[in-house]
């Protein structure tokens, strides 16, 4: 490699003057995602402002032999956009606009760097609505989104941020600027590169641009909270609650995440009476027989014993404030230095799944705290395992590295997913195998190799060549 | 005791709403609509009275379109004994209060309680022109209320502190933001409370005549925020503030 001095002068020439940053500060802030958990090692930070200047940089790392490490929002939880090895993290911070608006398309194109929630709000402002929605939502960006394909609260309805990419302009590992789709519905011309873009996590190229999707804004959403006994009765609602009514979202959380949260947000509980799980449904409330279709599903589930007590908002206020229980639970857990699982595995398998994980985890390791919560709809369970405060950082990791091994041999056994939507990056490396097969490894690497020859896109993530 | 609560129906809080076109009022074409949050916490504070023993009857009147009874049903889900709709779309403050003080009249409640302002016209009379048609004593902006030996003590929140006052009952009393938190309704609840009576009625059952005596000018929204800048130094910072904000010497 050539000497730094001379890698950060070449880089300095590529963009706007101010905008390679070195020191200690930036390093810090920009050379991790929310795992905070890796030492972090930047060569330097990048900030271009256009798709020539990212084309530029590209070019400059296949020249040198450089890592570049894509960053967003940072919000990953994959230790995805993590430099650890002398890497140049190019940021998105200042491809921030929204390029154009195409309200008979309903589509707006994006550059990388805008946050989601700005797309959200820009939905709202032309009267539609951008249905990918998550706790993190305020900070990250589109080009982390769809390089994690993101799934969130509203999947059940809306899908995963992969259904709203109707175009991408992308920078590949090689240095060539593609046009991916160009926006079309229909285009049966071979290989949709779009998708292999799509959660690549920034292995094969750049995200430079995005044309997103929107739908059509939703009428009068109605949150409902109730409390359920046990945890095969969640499946059992959501059924009942599905074969009549399009919801828009099914979230599950424990009493012990409702405890934690309302002791640490000002969020009042649903109900005084505690019950084990709770199931939070949300639904576009248009007329009042789904209003009546609602409350008949809800008799039902108490008929059968599979809901206790339940309560509806009664305004959009209400709404928020029953979302918090739901929202608040991963900033409430953080201080805990929870260990956290993203796994999945298909809806009617969850039952089972569950119970395996549970028995696993409640009988070699009883002095763990575990709080269940997810979404749930979807097969998507986050497990958070809470640090026991005799036990130190190091040795809680260490131990629950092992319980790791048997939660993805679980995962294995139901053909579920290590990662549902957060992303390999280098916290679930060591475990793709769990979900992949060897020769499908070996396609990815050769799908790697043809993008990326000199391997300068995110270098260690996802898989080791 | 008997309480009697008034409820309205108004924009939820979350909307954003926008100018009519005509500049005459909000546009309210496909908005939201809900009880509004004073009146939610009279409805608890009721509620909380019944739960204690000293309210044995809670009447939940609402003047306002036919809609409106989605309010009542929500205050009778959330505990309240019946409902009265006073069928009066936009209803001015004066006729409300009139309305009100028939029903008072006729129900005889010995406290009555009310939001201290809707958070659509921002008005806050109706509490008071209902005091003073009535002849009741007023406790407004409650942050606590007790009820006890035929008298209630209302600590107010005034500029720069609290007030308690004390009332002979009957009294009106209306609600600030503190008085309590309001619970969410119920499914069960909001089911049983289907069965409840509400009784629809007209302005003209009371004699009242709606007929607006305030005419609306003009509405407008707010202007809209000047972009900011950026400083490059601290100087430039407070030269800014005390040249031009003028809020530094
Ligand atoms: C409180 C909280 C709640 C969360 N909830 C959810 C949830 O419900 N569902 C969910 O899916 N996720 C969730 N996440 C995870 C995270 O927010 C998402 O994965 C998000 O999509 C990451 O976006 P980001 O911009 O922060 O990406 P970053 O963390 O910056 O990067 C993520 C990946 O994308 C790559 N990347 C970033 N920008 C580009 C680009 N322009 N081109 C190529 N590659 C790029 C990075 O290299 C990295 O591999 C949550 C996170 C937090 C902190
Ligand atoms: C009257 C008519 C109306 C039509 N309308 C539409 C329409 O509205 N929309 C539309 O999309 N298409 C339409 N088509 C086109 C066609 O019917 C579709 O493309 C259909 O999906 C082709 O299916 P097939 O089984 O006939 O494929 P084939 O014609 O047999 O093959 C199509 C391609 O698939 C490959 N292939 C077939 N089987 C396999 C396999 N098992 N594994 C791998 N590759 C395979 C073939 O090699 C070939 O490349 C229409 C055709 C006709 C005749």
């Amino acid at each position: 490699m050539t000497d730094t001095t001379q890698i950060i002068a070449g880089l300095t020439s590529l963009v706007d003057p101010g905008r390679v940053l070195t020191d200690a500060d930036s390093l810090k802030h920009y050379g991790c995602d929310w795992t905070k958990k890796y030492e972090i090692k930047p060569l330097a930070i990048v900030l271009p402002k256009t798709v020539e200047q990212v084309q530029a940089i590209v070019r400059f790392a296949n020249e040198h032999k450089l890592g570049l490490v894509p960053s967003g929002g940072r919000t990953g939880l994959s230790a995805a956009a993590v430099a650890t090895n002398d890497e140049v993290v190019v940021a998105f911070d200042l491809m921030n606009k929204v390029l154009d608006f195409n309200p008979t398309d309903r589509t707006a194109r994006c550059q990388a760097g805008v946050v989601t929630e700005q797309l959200q709000q820009f939905a709202e402002d032309k009267g539609l609505y951008y249905p990918v929605d998550f706790a993190s939502a305020g900070s990250s960006q589109l080009g982390g989104n769809i390089s994690t394909n993101a799934g969130g609260i509203k999947v059940i309805r809306y899908g995963m941020t992969r259904d709203w990419v109707a175009g991408l302009k992308v920078v590949t590992g090689k240095g060539d600027v593609l046009d991916l789709n160009a926006d079309l519905i229909k285009n049966a011309t071979g290989y949709d590169f779009r998708h292999l873009f799509i959660g690549a996590e920034g292995t094969l190229g750049f995200i430079v641009e995005a044309t997103m999707k929107l739908a059509r804004a939703p009428k009068n959403l109605t949150v409902m909270v109730l409390g359920v006994p046990e945890f095969r009765a969640i499946m059992q609602v959501l059924n009942a609650f599905q074969s009549k009514i399009d919801l828009t979202a099914f979230e599950f959380f424990s009493e012990k995440a409702v405890q934690l949260v309302t002791a640490h947000h000002n969020v009042p509980r649903p109900f005084d009476t505690a019950t084990p799980y709770y199931a939070l449904l949300e639904f576009e409330a248009v007329s009042d027989s789904v209003m009546d279709e609602a409350m008949a599903l809800f008799e039902a589930c108490v008929e059968n014993g599979w809901a206790s007590d339940g309560v509806i908002s009664q305004s959009e206020s209400q709404a928020a404030a029953l979302w918090r229980l739901r929202e608040g639970i991963s900033e409430t857990l953080a201080p805990f230095i929870p260990y956290k699982n993203d796994i999945s595995v298909v809806v009617s398998k969850v039952p089972d799944f569950l119970e395996d994980i549970d028995a696993i985890v409640g009988s070699q390791y009883p002095d763990f705290e575990i709080v269940w919560f997810g979404h749930i709809g979807d097969g998507n369970l986050h497990l958070n395992i809470l640090k026991p405060q005799s036990l130190a950082k190091e040795e809680f990791f260490k131990r629950c590295e092992t319980v790791n091994t048997q939660v993805f041999e679980t995962v294995q056994k139901y053909n579920g997913s290590v990662s549902a939507e957060h992303g390999v990056g280098l916290t679930k490396k060591p475990y793709l195998h769990y979900t992949r097969s060897a020769a499908e490894i070996a396609y990815m690497k050769a799908v790697k190799q043809a993008f990326d020859p000199n391997n300068v896109m995110n270098p260690g993530k996802v898989f080791d060549l | 005791m008997k309480v009697l609560v008034a409820v309205k129906r108004v924009v939820d809080a979350n909307v954003k709403v926008r100018v009519a076109a005509d500049n005459r009022g909000v546009d309210l074409t496909n908005v939201k609509m809900a009880m509004n949050p004073f009146c939610e916490i009279a409805v608890e504070e009721a509620v909380r009275l019944k739960e204690k023993g000293v309210a044995t009857e809670i009447l939940v009147v609402a003047v306002g379109p036919k809609e409106a009874q989605e309010q009542i049903r929500t205050a009778l889900a959330l505990g309240a004994d019946r409902g009265i709709l006073v069928e009066a779309a936009d209803a001015q403050p004066l006729a409300i209060a009139k309305i009100l003080k028939a029903i008072v009249d006729q129900e005889k409640p010995g406290l009555v309680i009310t939001g201290k302002q809707s958070i659509d016209g921002d008005n806050n009379q109706v509490g008071q022109m209902l005091a003073a048609l009535t002849g009741m004593g007023q406790g407004t902006f409650a942050s606590e209320v007790n009820v006890a030996d035929g008298k209630v003590k209302v600590t107010r929140e005034i500029d720069g502190g609290l007030q308690t006052v004390e009332l002979k009952l009957p009294a009106l009393v209306s609600t600030d933001l503190r008085l309590n938190e309001p619970r969410y309704a119920s499914l069960p609840n909001i089911m049983k409370a289907k069965k409840k009576p509400l009784d629809i009625k007209a302005p003209a059952d009371f004699g009242v005549d709606v007929a607006p005596r305030v005419k609306t000018v003009k509405v407008e929204a707010p202007a809209a925020r000047k972009a900011g800048i950026k400083v490059k130094t601290v100087e430039e910072l407070v030269a800014k503030l005390k040249n031009e904000a003028k809020v530094i010497q």
